[in-house]
């Protein structure tokens, strides 16, 4: 019983520390950008392809990925949202008409990144065996390449967050999350900043594909698939609240875990109910304001 | 001088009628330089995943390879013609589907269809081809449903094995010889998940396999930790994962990780690709999966892996659709020049009555009753398969040729499964 309950709760964080990963990002776009990314997931399907290329092709270790990933995909967002969303933004009438419009657009976006990747890599399926051995923890069996993947999921999370509480840069993004228009009269130049929160959501994002596809099979259209559920955490967690993302993760993988223990077809159905029963108790999410 | 004049424009008027009239008669037939086979696949959209591997390297490699030796005898024309390929993107939306068959049907006039992909998109494109009398040979697609669809779609005709036609029988015929007793099922809960799950509780039983954990999971589920845990408790001699590589994949990367070794470990479909191999090297050692053949079968078919896998890598690798839909196309060419024209319904008899040559070796359909038909599994060149040093062979049971004529079990099958190799790293 006691290790039915200690693998519940190991198998639960392992995931969750995934889905907070790429939950982070996606609020982060969302709260400052105004930019609900639905391509959000093809950044983490990048984040994998890439990984596992380097790995497979060149034997390149797949944390290692992370100093290749992390600015390639901050590049490609920071340049998505300074041509693209940036002149959403200044041409929308008013900022619902944005976040309309600028949702439409990451449609468009999603099937452009797909299907450039179904070219490249092909329709296959893919994976990698990297650390794939079991750990034994009071009973509780796990692969240790998941548990690599939220040790750096927790510490990227944590960095991230005193990057965004400490540092100017932060102070700005936060500035600007709160009024931009305001934050832009006291100084911070807005569009950089946007395009900055924009880059690092596709970062995190990015990275969780990196520690995906050590621990499972990649596919050039999987991102929508992890799109959804990042939906469910952010809304769970709050919309704009980068720390709620991070608890919220974290619950949705503990809910996940206990649920598949019991049912495994249930797991999905879970985490709507869940979702469903927030927006009729907390609309606003745990962390949300 | 009036009545000439009425008389002399009739006369011309007679003339040109006739001169008209004589022209329409003896003016040929266009030529025909070449046939056109039309085809709604999913190049873009969630279905590529699946098109781009399975039925498209075969007619990417197929047409070319026809093409070279001078096309199709049509004797009609009395002269062999070239195959041009006329392929609409159908973005994997079946409704999208349907509109670009009859477009390629009414519009572009093709002369023949060939298929879509996916068992859902059988099931939306047989009817269309069903009402304008053209013969479909499917690729990608298979299942039980078809059956009972099949009597009233005479124009079908079902390619792809599938569980009782004749994956499981076959499988429970070797797990019964090896001595297993007890089996997990783990299923995706779709149709086809659910199709499989069926079937094994029909065919294990009668061979005396007890299935002692029959659990199904959601195409989207990311753990299967839970799943595994519970399976290993169960102590089951065999355990069945019957998904696609969604499932397949990370059910393996789970049992290696928590270190669970049955003595069978099937996955299905997934364990049959060469991407399997890849992703998880040495590791896939007597891991079973559904296998038609390999280059061991018959020289025939080493012919065409060579072909169809030249200077491509191990990922494209399929060693269970690729025969079958390489045998469709065979089978389809070699009833055409039977016909020798286009015409369908002459093909449709021909296809429904006649044995033919294929990769296989000798195919043919078994139709239910004025129906279509599926793909005589008595044409099949096998069924299981099993990973054993490096390579995927096809594995069967003692006496199996009696049942399966073409059967070629290419080597015995590996029981139990070797442990999972110790961690690399």
């Amino acid at each position: 019983m006691l290790v039915s309950a200690l693998n519940i709760v190991i198998n639960g964080l392992l995931l969750g520390g995934l889905y907070a990963l790429v939950a982070m990002g996606l609020n982060l776009q969302y709260g400052v950008a105004r930019v609900l990314n639905i391509a959000h997931g093809e950044f983490i399907m990048l984040g994998a392809f890439i990984t596992w290329a380097m790995y497979t092709k060149f034997g390149i270790n797949p944390l290692l990925s992370i100093v290749i990933v992390g600015p390639i995909v901050f590049i490609i967002g920071f340049i998505i949202q300074r041509t693209l969303f940036t002149s959403l933004r200044t041409s929308a009438p008013s900022q619902p008409a944005f976040e309309g419009s600028s949702m439409l657009a990451s449609f468009g976006l999603l099937f452009i990144i797909q299907n450039v990747a179904l070219i490249i890599w092909g329709g296959d399926m893919r994976a990698y065996s990297y650390y794939n051995f079991g750990i034994n923890l009071g009973g509780a069996v796990f692969a240790a390449n998941r548990l690599i993947a939220l040790i750096f999921a927790v510490v990227i999370g944590i960095a991230f967050y005193i990057f965004l509480v400490r540092t100017r840069i932060g102070k700005a993004i936060r500035a600007a999350a709160e009024d931009p228009t305001t934050a832009g009269i006291m100084g911070v130049n807005i569009n950089l900043v946007l395009a900055l929160c924009f880059g690092l959501g596709a970062v995190m994002a990015g990275l969780a594909g990196v520690f995906l596809s050590m621990c499972f099979p990649i596919y050039p259209v999987m991102g929508l698939e992890y799109l959804i559920i990042t939906l469910i955490v952010v809304v769970l967690g709050g919309l704009g609240s980068i720390p709620g993302s991070f608890i919220g993760g974290f619950i949705l993988g503990l809910i996940g875990s206990a649920v598949s223990s019991w049912q495994p077809s249930l797991a999905l159905a879970a985490y709507y109910f869940i979702f469903m029963l927030l927006l009729i108790i907390r609309p606003k999410g745990i962390l949300g304001k | 001088m009036r009545n000439k004049s009425i008389m002399f424009m009739v006369s011309l008027l007679l003339v040109l009628v006739l001169m008209a009239l004589s022209l329409f008669v003896a003016c040929p037939a266009p030529a025909k330089d070449k046939i056109v086979v039309g085809m709604s696949r999913p190049l873009s959209g969630p279905l590529a995943i699946i098109g781009d591997s399975a039925f498209r390297p075969i007619y990417e490699t197929w047409v070319p390879m026809v093409n070279a030796d001078g096309g199709i005898y049509m004797s009609k024309y009395g002269k062999y013609l070239p195959i041009e390929l006329k392929i609409y993107d159908d973005k994997s939306d079946v409704g999208t589907m349907t509109r670009l068959t009859e477009k390629l049907i009414l519009e572009d006039k093709v002369d023949f269809l060939w298929p879509a992909c996916g068992t859902s998109f059988v099931f939306g494109q047989a009817p269309i081809a069903n009402k304008y009398g053209y013969v479909l040979v499917t690729a990608e697609g298979g299942a039980t449903t078809i059956k009972e669809a099949l009597p009233s779609l005479p124009y079908l005709f079902v390619s792809l094995s599938f569980s009782d036609w004749y994956e499981v029988p076959v499988l429970a015929g070797i797990l019964a010889e090896q001595g297993v007793k007890t089996a997990y099922v783990v299923y995706i809960a779709d149709l086809h998940g659910i199709e499989y799950s069926g079937v094994f509780g029909i065919e294990l039983p009668k061979k005396g396999i007890q299935i002692v954990g029959n659990v199904s999971v959601p195409p989207d589920l990311k753990d299967f930790a839970p799943v595994i845990t519970d399976a290993m408790n169960s102590g089951a001699d065999a355990f069945l994962c019957e998904g696609y590589p969604d499932q397949v994949l990370p059910a393996m990367g789970t049992s290696i990780a928590l270190g669970y070794n049955p003595k069978v470990w099937l996955g299905g479909p997934g364990a049959n690709f060469g991407f399997f191999h890849t992703a998880f090297g040495p590791a896939v050692e007597g891991v079973t999966c559904w296998a038609v053949a390999n280059r061991k079968t018959s020289p025939a078919m080493k012919e065409m892996y060579d072909l169809l896998y030249e200077g491509k890598p191990e990922d494209v690798h399929d060693w269970w659709g690729h025969p079958l839909y390489w045998a469709s196309l065979d089978i389809w060419k070699a009833a055409v020049e039977k016909v020798g024209s286009t015409d369908q319904d002459a093909l449709r008899e021909v296809l429904a009555t006649t044995k033919l040559d294929t990769v296989l070796g000798p195919t043919w359909f078994t139709m239910f009753g004025d129906g279509g038909g599926l793909m005589a599994y008595e044409s099949h060149t096998g069924e299981v398969g099993q990973w054993i040093n490096g390579e995927l062979e096809v594995v069967g049971y003692t006496g199996i040729e009696e049942t399966l004529p073409n059967y070629k079990a290419t080597a015995d099958f590996v029981y139990p499964k070797p442990l999972w190799p110790a961690p690399a790293e």
